[in-house]
């Protein structure tokens, strides 16, 4: 083990945490895109919301040290995948838009603006969190450095 | 011998802590994971008389090799009966904060005794002077 395994865990979750916010600022950027991908029948579709989706980190190293010594490995944190959100598109009444169905109504992103703002406050404050332990590490280091002064 | 029992006690203390750090900073980067399980520190000898898990060897010559060869003095363990959040996640998130600022001030305070005997020695080695 390493004297900074608690920084590399602290960086590693500030990596995904901004990985996070820069996903929910791509979800808003595109809450009215309507020509986002085209499917199968070559037709466009909306853009879907995306998400991440987190997991702790699992290292060849990790899974050795488990094996060899009995005291657990801290673990940080990164994004295994980012996922889209399957839920139906949006319906809105619209007949002067390009993209109107023959009933006038136009398929909009499943973008909640209200989740997204949620979400970017939960990263956020995750982020600065994690700032501090990362501080709280390095102070500690830095003390460290003071023994026998 | 010079250095006596506190400089011991004072190293795995600080041992203790750094460890304690590192696992706090973890618990604090998977405060979004589903399904991570808080992890704490717990001193290896006070669980191990709390389980009765260790086993006492004699030496019948003080120059004999030690039986305990370990270096470390904790133990991790994982919080597992504890539900904080629906996403499977049991991540105390004040609770992880306040512990990451008693750690640091708990170093510090090793820290500044580790010195205080280094200073007392050197005070001794100068003949008081």
């Amino acid at each position: 083990m390493s004297i900074f395994t608690g920084f590399n865990a602290s960086a590693s979750a500030l990596t995904a945490q901004r990985l996070r916010m820069d996903v929910v600022s791509s979800n808003l950027a595109n809450s009215h895109t309507t020509r986002a991908t085209v499917n199968a029948q070559g037709e466009y579709e909306p853009y879907r919301r995306k998400l991440v989706h987190m997991t702790p980190t699992k290292s060849f190293k990790s899974f050795l040290q488990r094996a060899t010594d009995s005291n657990d490995v801290t673990q940080g944190v990164r994004v295994q995948r980012i996922v889209t959100d399957q839920t139906p598109f949006k319906m809105v009444y619209r007949p002067e838009h390009p993209d109107a169905n023959e009933n006038g109504y136009v398929e909009m992103p499943n973008i909640d603006p209200l989740k997204e703002m949620v979400d970017l406050m939960s990263a956020t404050r995750s982020y600065e969190a994690n700032i501090t332990a990362l501080n709280a590490s390095k102070g500690m280091l830095m003390k460290t450095l003071e023994i026998g002064k | 011998m010079i250095y006596g029992k506190t400089f011991e006690a004072l190293g795995k203390s600080l041992d203790y802590a750094i460890r304690r750090n590192d696992q706090i900073a973890a618990n604090v980067a998977n405060v979004d994971t589903p399904n991570y399980k808080a992890k704490d520190i717990a001193f290896k000898d006070i669980l191990n008389e709390k389980l009765g898990s260790s086993l006492p060897a004699k030496r019948t010559h003080e120059k004999h090799l030690p039986f305990h060869t370990e270096t470390h003095t904790y133990r991790t363990f994982k919080k597992k009966n504890l539900q904080y959040n629906h996403n499977g996640n049991n991540v105390d998130i004040d609770k992880e904060m306040a512990n990451l600022a008693k750690n640091q001030i708990y170093y510090q305070g090793l820290v500044d005794r580790i010195n205080g005997k280094f200073t007392d020695l050197q005070t001794v080695i100068r003949g008081g002077r």
